[in-house]
Order: C-alpha cells, then sequence, then structure tokens
C-alpha cells in the first residue's frame, strides 16, 4: 500500500492506495494555521475510513508544506505529483492544468507520465483560487455559486486589471455602474483565464488537456478556459486529489522498489 | 536545511585562493581610500574600459562590486530603504539603490559604502539605468558623470556607431586629461592593456577548466573569484592572483577534484546571482547538483589584445561594444546553447532577476529557444540580487526541485 499527503496552501489532500494502485481512502480539509495537525487530521481520517493501521505504509509528501510532513519517506513538488496522479487515472493526457489556491501550473506530461516542461504562475495571486475568493467576497456570494452565477451571463464585464487589488475596485465600480452580479462574475472568470491560457501556450497546448485544482470544480472557469484555448478540457471525479494520488503512486513505486 | 558540519564533510571544497582574493580586497579597498584622499577616484561602471583610466593613474571602484558585497552581507532591504526614503522606487535596479543608500548613509554601511569619488564614468553597454544612477550620485557628492555611450548590437556593429563610440572614447581621453591635467601615455596604455589582456585569458582558461568532469570550479566559486577581473584588471597583482587561481584550478583537473563532492546533475546558471542567498547553491550541491557553467562570469571574457594591434583605441571600441548584455536576444540565446553543449550540462535555471530588465527580458522565449536547440530543460525562477524582499525561497525550490525531478 502508499499513502500521497498534499499539504497545499487552502487544503491538505489524503490518498491511500491498495498494492493494485486502488484508492482505498481518501481526505479533504483546511490546512488552517497549523500544517502538522492538518497532517495528523489527515492520517487519523484516513486511517479511520479504511480501518486499517497505517503503520509501516510508506507516505510521500507534496505541496508547499511537503517539509512539515516528518513521517514522510521522501517529498516530491506538486509538478511532479500531479503529473504521476494524472496520468494513474488517464494515460492520454499530454497537458495538465492546475490551478490551486495559491498557484497556477501548466505541466507538459511526457508518455511516463513524469513532467517534462512547466510553468508556475508569477508571485501574484490572479489566475488562482485566491482571485476568485476575493471576487466571491466582494460579489456576496459563496464561492461554489460564482462559477454558476458566472455562466448565466451573456455579455462578461471587462476587468482589464490583471492584479487581484486593483481588479477588486474595478469590480467595485462596475456594481456602482449597475452592472448585473453575473456580467461581473463572467469578466472576473474571462480575465483569469487569459492568464491561466497564456501560462498554458507557454507550455503547449498539445490535447487531450486535463484541469485539476480546487478551480476544476467551478464550472464557469472550465467554460471559459475551454473556449479560450478551443479544446475539451477533462476533469477528472476529485481534481483536488491528483497530487495527493500521485505521492501515494509514488510510496507505492518506493515500496515495489524496496521488497 | 544543511546544518553546520566540519569542513571535510561539506559537500562543496573552500578554495585555497579564497584567503588570496581577500587579500587583495583588502588591497583594493586600502588604494581606492588613498586614491581618494589624493583627489584622483574614479567610480565607474561594470562594463566601463577601465583600462583608459587605470592608465592614467587613477584608482577605480565599482559600485556594482559594492552592491554585491551588500547583498551577501544580507544589508540589502536596510540599504536600499535608505534610497526608497529619498523617493526613489523599489522597481529601480537593486544595485542603484544599494549604491544611493549607502552614499545617503555611509555610516550605516561600513563595508559597501565607498570612498567618494571625484570622477563619475558610467558606461550604458551594460543598461540604461546607469547614466540616472550616476547623475544621482553626482548630485550628492558633486563628481561630475562621462558617459561612454555604446548603441546595442543587434547582429554587426555598424560603421556609424563603431565611429560614434571611437568618438566617445577619444572624449573621454580629453575629459579624464583635462579634469585632471594629464594625458595617456601610449606606453603606459600598452602596459594596462596587455596586464588587462593576460588576466583576461587566465580567467577564460579557469572557466574552461569546468568542462572538464566533475568541474573544478562551481558557480559561486565564480561569482567570488570573477571580483578581481572585474575590478582590478590591468594591474600586476589582478595578474598574480589569477596566475595563483589557475594553478589551484587546474590541479583539481589534474587530480580529478570537484568543486562539489559528488557532481550527478550539471547546470547552466543565467543572469546575476542573488549575492543574499548564495548558499542555494551549496544546497544544491548537497545533492549532488553542480553549475560548471554560467552566463555571468563568462560576460568578462572580452579579452583584450593589448600588443599585437595597431590601435587600442579601436580594441576598446570594439571589446566594450561587444559586452554580453549590449548584444540582442539572438547573441544571448546563442551562448547559452553553446555553454550548454560545450560543457556538458542537462538543464539550466534562469533568474528572473528584478532589479535588471536588460539582463531578464525575454527569458520566456529565449527558455523555449534553448530547450528546442539543446533538448535539456529549462526553469526560470524569480527574485533579486541584492533586494531579498523580493526573493521567496518556498517557490524557488519548488521550481528547482521540479526541474531536478526531471533529470534525476
Amino acid at each position: 500500500m502508499g499513502i500521497g499527503i498534499d499539504v497545499g496552501s487552502t487544503t491538505t489532500k489524503g490518498v491511500l492506495l491498495d498494492s493494485s494502485g486502488k484508492v482505498v481512502a481518501k481526505s479533504l480539509m483546511l490546512t488552517g494555521a497549523s500544517a502538522i495537525q492538518a497532517v495528523e487530521k489527515t492520517l487519523h481520517s484516513i486511517s479511520s475510513l479504511s480501518n486499517i493501521n497505517l503503520k509501516d505504509i510508506p507516505v510521500i509528501s507534496t505541496g508547499y508544506g511537503r517539509a512539515r510532513v516528518e513521517l514522510a519517506i521522501k517529498s516530491v513538488t506538486e509538478i511532479t505529483c500531479h503529473s504521476v496522479g494524472v496520468h494513474h487515472i488517464n494515460p492520454n493526457i499530454r497537458l495538465l492544468i492546475d490551478v490551486g489556491g495559491q498557484d497556477a501550473k501548466a505541466i507538459r506530461i511526457g508518455p511516463s507520465g513524469r513532467p517534462e516542461d512547466f510553468e508556475l504562475n508569477d508571485k501574484c495571486s490572479a489566475g488562482t483560487g485566491r482571485f476568485l475568493e476575493v471576487m466571491a467576497r466582494v460579489l456576496e456570494v459563496s464561492l461554489d455559486d460564482l462559477g454558476p452565477l458566472a455562466l448565466q451571463s451573456k455579455k462578461p464585464s471587462s476587468i482589464s486589471s490583471t492584479c487581484t487589488v486593483f481588479a477588486e475596485s474595478e469590480v467595485i465600480g462596475h456594481i456602482g455602474a449597475g452592472e448585473s452580479a453575473a456580467d461581473i462574475a463572467a469578466g472576473v472568470h474571462v480575465s483569469m483565464v487569459s492568464k491561466i491560457s497564456a501560462l498554458s501556450k507557454r507550455v503547449g497546448v498539445q490535447e487531450p488537456v486535463c484541469v485539476t485544482g480546487g478551480v476544476a470544480l467551478n464550472p464557469a472557469f472550465v467554460y471559459y478556459l475551454s473556449n479560450q484555448l478551443g479544446t475539451e478540457l477533462w476533469v477528472p471525479e476529485d481534481p483536488q486529489l491528483t497530487g495527493a494520488l500521485g505521492a501515494a503512486v509514488i510510496a507505492l513505486e518506493k515500496k515495489g522498489k524496496t521488497t | 536545511m544543511t546544518e553546520e558540519r566540519a569542513s571535510e564533510e561539506k559537500p562543496y571544497r573552500r578554495l585555497e585562493t579564497q584567503t588570496l582574493l581577500q587579500q587583495i580586497a583588502f588591497r583594493h579597498g586600502l588604494e581606492a581610500m588613498q586614491a581618494s584622499e589624493n583627489g584622483e577616484l574614479a567610480w565607474v561602471t561594470s562594463g566601463f574600459p577601465v583600462e583608459i583610466p587605470i592608465a592614467m593613474n587613477l584608482g577605480v571602484v565599482y559600485p556594482e562590486q559594492a552592491g554585491a558585497i551588500i547583498g551577501a552581507q544580507k544589508i540589502g532591504p536596510d540599504v536600499c530603504g535608505f534610497a526608497e526614503d529619498l523617493g526613489y522606487s523599489q522597481d529601480l535596479c537593486s544595485y542603484a539603490r544599494a549604491s544611493i543608500g549607502s552614499t545617503e548613509k555611509p555610516e550605516e554601511v561600513p563595508m559597501g559604502s565607498l570612498p567618494t569619488p571625484q570622477i563619475l564614468l558610467a558606461c550604458n553597454n551594460i543598461c540604461g539605468t546607469v547614466l540616472r544612477w550616476y547623475d544621482a550620485i553626482s548630485e550628492m557628492t558633486g563628481a561630475p558623470v562621462f558617459l561612454l555611450d555604446t548603441p546595442p548590437i543587434e547582429k554587426e556593429q555598424l560603421p556609424h556607431n563603431q565611429e560614434y563610440v571611437r568618438r566617445g572614447v577619444e572624449r573621454l581621453i580629453e575629459f579624464i586629461g583635462s579634469h585632471f591635467n594629464r594625458t595617456l601615455e601610449e606606453d603606459r596604455i600598452h602596459e594596462v592593456a596587455n596586464l588587462s589582456s593576460k588576466a583576461t585569458k587566465l580567467w577564460i582558461r579557469a572557466l574552461e577548466a569546468c568542462k572538464n568532469k566533475p568541474s573544478p570550479l562551481n558557480c559561486a566559486d565564480r561569482f567570488l573569484t570573477m571580483a578581481p577581473v572585474v575590478s582590478s584588471r590591468g594591474t600586476e597583482h589582478c595578474v598574480e592572483f589569477y596566475e595563483s587561481f589557475v594553478e589551484e584550478v587546474e590541479e583539481r583537473v589534474k587530480n580529478g577534484v570537484g568543486a562539489i563532492r559528488d557532481e550527478k546533475v550539471r547546470l547552466l546558471w543565467d543572469n546575476i546571482p542573488p549575492w543574499h542567498t548564495l548558499r542555494f547553491f551549496n544546497m544544491l550541491a548537497s545533492r549532488g547538483v553542480g553549475f560548471p557553467a554560467d552566463t555571468y562570469t563568462h560576460a568578462w571574457t572580452g579579452n583584450m589584445v593589448g600588443i599585437d594591434t595597431p590601435s587600442i583605441i579601436d580594441e576598446v571600441v570594439e571589446t566594450y561594444s561587444k559586452v554580453y548584455l549590449n548584444m540582442g536576444l539572438d547573441a544571448k540565446v546563442d551562448k547559452m546553447c553553446q555553454l550548454i553543449n560545450d560543457y556538458d550540462l542537462d538543464g539550466f535555471v534562469m533568474f528572473s532577476v528584478r532589479s535588471c530588465k536588460r539582463y531578464s527580458l525575454g527569458q520566456l522565449v529565449s527558455k523555449e529557444i534553448v530547450t528546442e536547440r539543446t533538448g535539456v530543460p529549462g526553469v526560470i525562477i524569480e527574485g533579486d540580487m541584492v533586494d531579498s524582499r523580493v526573493y521567496n525561497a518556498a517557490q524557488i525550490e519548488t521550481r528547482v526541485d521540479a526541474l531536478l525531478e526531471m533529470l534525476m
């Protein structure tokens, strides 16, 4: 068996695989202020869900808090883990776009499932989940409702700024000008998608394309990104868990090597 | 990440010549102070044809080098802050901010402030910022500025530009001559150019020794040992230093001794280093990752052939117009590809330096082209050479680790 733990900026994810590579248990919770506690809770959750004692099962950690997972036999970057995780469920995928809470990545996956090239967003929250969180707050809707609201729009507002802070004041300006919340929400997605599509094009859009990360759950994001890239996007069942899944696959591989 | 360990266990080896390097730096500092007291100290930019002021018996110091020292002392944010307090933007080059900041409050920057200049010599072959920066220093110190204008070169230098730079060099000689009431002696400039050429040739020999596996020098070694070829070329003691240095480097090669203990991966470094975090290279060394070549130290390989040519001035025009940063993007890409092939490198790390637009512009495009032409992967990391406030270690680590996972 193998365990993968992905300590992200917003959420911590865990996956337990059996020796055939099937998911036995999975967990997702907010990282909060203590990454160490989030890891403990995740392990506890996986253990009680699967009813398995996790002792002696190898753990691979990933995500920004990967160094905080003390019992991990190794930490691997989320870039490699997402590639391996997506490859595990769909070996055909060649471009992976992962949009999480604080970063966005475009990764070209080679035939072996390992990354061949990648680009990450710069030091800026535009084009990440945080951007949508801020905009949802301004529009007074929940994050889950932001996407469906945007899809009602026929004429997205224009948001020229790519900076979260300036875009926020631009949105407030649109509200003042009486534009509908749906149009503004759609404008927010269009603006975000323009950054992500530029990132993806730098790596090269090779089909089939997959979207993962928390933002992949947002239907408006997937709709506008698909339009912008001119291609269908495949979203796995648990798009937030592919990093942890990849880590668990690597843990299995490691175990295979040592036994 | 790495604990302090006994020297013999460290993943990298210290150069014996480092002691000499400290001596030469100390001597250089004393000479500069003396020159300033005598009323004959010039501040020069890193790409300036320094052979001319040296041949006219001026002392020279490099504010960029002082910036590197400020960065290495980890006081970059404080010293840049002094310039920001005067109203300079955080987007301004951190070498310029460190220089302006340390001139404003020299007592706060004991190791990084330079003796008062009598003349400021700027050449824009490295960037356009130098002119405004030296203007600011001129306002603060009263020293006059001379700008040697070298139009950028896309492919070949156009004849009218060559003539233009030539006149600039002649004006420089007149400017120094009238300011200090002295002339440029033919014998002396030949002597200085010859010494400069000797030092540069030795430097190239040390760099090229890094083609060996394992490489006898890592990135941080070259960043430190490049100091004399930048600041003291054209002097006897500079040549002496590089003679000892090359001897040590070639001894390492002969004995198969590497700069790092267990070289597994060889990478190219592009751009100025993060002076505040040189341990970046040592941390990678502990994982078997070395940097046998970089574009920064290779930029000082312009070679003055002092004795064989009829005109030293033509030589100066040629050498200083064609410095790395004064050439177009194609030349930069060619250089990177050449280094990757010649030094048999597995990948490359491009440091996108917020301060240095001239160096960093075009990296996104050149990264693609370099990978296409050489077949090796690369990664871009962001930060700054002096201002550690814009250096995000966690983001950099993730990017570099991902590159290494592709290679190892």
